[in-house]
């Protein structure tokens, strides 16, 4: 399917917290009480629309436990949006961000929008970590901030597409190179290139930029 | 309009009886009552609640425990079940309409004769197929057994030297019987770490009382050093993934039956090897383990099997290592597949991707259970280099498929393969693996990459961390 834009994003955060149930309910909609751990890394994809534009997110599916963390750093090249969980109902997941937030920002291009998640919220009888908690966290290392949950889909979806909203915007702004893919952005095959706008007019000239 | 005959779809013993009794019979069993209601020869139209009553009264009257039911008894004759689609009702016009034509009825008729033939054509075909099927069934097991007499009578008890012979390697790749499965891993996997299941004990012990210690809320302060809080969140950890270890079997979630056992191996093993630890992908190895063994003899399986250098570099995590082993592994990709690999390079489709799944759980999470201890087998038998040789296997016969996909579909593909893969073929395909790449065998060709690679590290920037 034609897009105008391709999204790598990855997930990462610790292991159990619900990277895997978060992507199966935004690309299936639906939610498996018992998810297979996932080794190593998993893949899931789907179009979204922003702006009128079809952008198509493909998103890496990281394994949580401390072990794989040097093999889950070589997954963060060329990512545009990092959505980082933690569990709501466990406060070590909680406090192990910073680590994970220092191993994205050393690892990922400087322009990568990180969404932090306080996953899990409809446990609300066994919070341990407050939603103020993770809005403070979030506006101290400069993040997007939501608590979801998997399980009711609640905030699920916005969860992934103001991540790319994010990131669309930054395009628009100039701050990403989108010609370059180690920026994780890649321009569909039918992106009008910037000069064939002022052409427009011209309906039946594709733009070729299509990039390999 | 209706075609003058009327199909109707109902057990074939009704059709015996209706010919020779064109006359709606006396209801006798529930299971003629269907006849009752529909006038077809009364003419006049019958009051719907008289029918219901009608319907009523018989079927309370032939009971519905009968013993001596007529279609029960004509069931059990039968060779074979007889398919509903099958029961073909030749009815002739209804009494109030005009009759038809000598020449359409006998057309009818000769229509009819054809539909039924042709059903019990039908229907000997699939009762021969299904004799075909159990024949089939009945032949494997056969096999099976004889095979499992083969092994247990004349290779186990000479093990040490019949386990290489020709013979026995041969009827290794067919799959070991079920029942002496375990056995054979055992012997093949053997006991160098020489643990004894007083050593198992020991350490699940060991592991028991750090469970207790940590059940205990000892609100540590948050200063203790890493290495404790770590080794403690690796028990955690098993709990919390021994619910994720086939969840579909449910037998080793909590309640199930081999939950204990599964968190005893690992716990013992945390114990036995605190420097590995407990590392995800552990718990499936064991959980096919205890299928097959006792649960003492499963946790020696498990640490020689996690001992053997491919697995200790994978679950240390030893990236560099690991990327080794991907690289030995692309040399035969490339010498066996050059298409697909030429197309998983432009893709960027880099081999860690899939192998890290299948190689951590030796492909008990990927393949169908019963396909994975056929893969266990061979493994066991010619160790390291047949779970490569798999994952080529694999990739060759999906290799149409494959080349047709991008990145992202290839990358889906292949960490989560179909449910049902053809296993016969999947081995054929394993079997045209050559794992020979200019006259160098696995273990050269790994131990050159090794040495390059240390060779180059000795050079700042040369390590290619991909």
């Amino acid at each position: 399917m034609a897009y105008a834009y391709l999204f790598k994003y990855i997930i990462i955060g610790d292991t159990g917290v619900g990277k895997s149930c978060l992507l199966l309910q935004f690309t299936d909609k639906r939610f498996q009480p018992v998810h297979d751990l996932t080794i190593g890394v998993e893949f899931g994809a789907r179009m979204i629309t922003i702006d009128g534009k079809q952008i198509k997110l493909q998103i890496w599916d990281t394994a949580g436990q401390e072990s794989f963390r040097s093999i889950t750093r070589s997954y963060y090249r060329g990512a545009a949006g990092a959505l980082l969980v933690y569990d709501i109902t466990r406060r070590d997941t909680f406090n192990h961000l910073t680590t994970w937030l220092e191993d994205a920002r050393q690892h990922s291009n400087s322009n990568m929008v990180i969404m932090l998640i306080g996953n899990k919220s409809d446990l609300e009888s066994r919070r341990e970590v407050k939603k103020e908690e993770g809005e403070a966290f979030a506006r101290e290392h400069g993040l997007i901030f939501m608590e979801t949950s998997a399980k009711t889909a609640s905030n699920v979806e916005e969860a992934f597409i103001n991540t790319a909203k994010e990131i669309y915007e930054k395009i628009q702004e100039g701050v990403f190179d989108i010609n370059n893919e180690a920026n994780g952005i890649k321009i569909g095959p039918q992106h009008p290139t910037t000069s064939s706008i002022l052409t427009s007019g011209q309906g039946g000239q594709q733009a070729g930029g299509g990039c390999c | 309009m209706a075609t003058p005959s009327l199909l109707l779809y109902i057990d074939r013993s009704l059709f015996a009886r209706r010919v020779k009794d064109s006359r709606p019979v006396e209801q006798k069993d529930p299971g003629w009552k269907l006849f009752g209601k529909v006038p077809l020869r009364e003419g006049p139209i019958k009051d719907p609640k008289k029918i219901q009553k009608e319907y009523e009264t018989k079927s309370g009257r032939a009971g519905p425990g009968n013993p001596t039911s007529p279609r029960q008894s004509v069931r059990k004759n039968l060779d074979f079940e007889p398919l509903s689609t099958t029961a073909l009702i030749l009815e002739d016009r209804p009494a109030n309409l005009p009759a038809k034509p000598a020449e359409e009825a006998q057309k009818h008729r000769q229509q009819y004769e054809e539909m039924v033939a042709q059903a019990k054509k039908r229907e000997l075909k699939e009762a021969q197929k299904r004799k075909k099927q159990l024949e089939d069934r009945c032949k494997l097991e056969e096999s099976i057994g004889s095979a499992a007499q083969t092994w247990n009578q004349e290779i186990l008890p000479n093990w040490s030297t019949m386990c290489t012979s020709r013979r026995v390697r041969d009827l290794w790749w067919q799959g070991i019987p079920p029942s002496v499965r375990g056995r054979v891993w055992s012997l093949a996997v053997g006991n160098e770490l020489n643990i004894t299941h007083e050593l198992y004990n020991i350490c699940l012990s060991r592991a028991k009382e750090k469970w207790k210690t940590t059940a205990a809320p000892t609100t540590d302060t948050e200063t203790e050093d890493i290495g404790s809080s770590d080794r403690e969140s690796s028990l955690e950890l098993i709990k919390l993934d021994i619910s994720r270890t086939f969840p579909q079997l449910c037998i080793f979630q909590q309640g199930g039956p081999y939950h204990d056992v599964l968190h005893s191996i690992l716990g013992a093993y945390t114990c036995y090897r605190p420097d590995v630890g407990y590392v995800q992908g552990m718990s499936f190895i064991a959980a096919v383990l205890i299928l097959n063994l006792d649960t003492a003899d499963a946790f020696i399986a498990f640490a020689n099997l996690l001992n053997k250098p491919c697995q200790m570099a994978f679950f240390r995590v030893d990236h560099s290592l690991m990327l080794t082993y991907f690289a030995a592994f692309e040399v035969f990709f490339e010498e066996n597949l050059p298409k697909l690999f030429a197309h998983f390079k432009t893709n960027n489709l880099t081999p860690d991707i899939y192998l890290i799944d299948w190689i951590f759980t030796l492909y008990s999470k990927s393949l169908p259970l019963d396909l994975a201890c056929r893969v266990w087998d061979v493994f066991c038998r010619d160790s390291e280099e047949f779970l490569f040789r798999t994952a080529l296997g694999l990739l060759r016969l999906y290799q149409d498929v494959l080349t047709c996909m991008d990145f992202i579909h290839m990358a889906q593909f292949l960490t989560r393969l179909p449910d049902l893969i053809p296993a016969e073929q999947l081995f054929q395909h394993i079997a045209a693996i050559h794992m020979t790449s200019r006259n160098r065998k696995w273990a050269q060709v790994l131990q050159a990459l090794t040495e390059q690679k240390r060779s180059g590290a000795r050079q700042p920037g040369a390590e290619a961390l991909s």
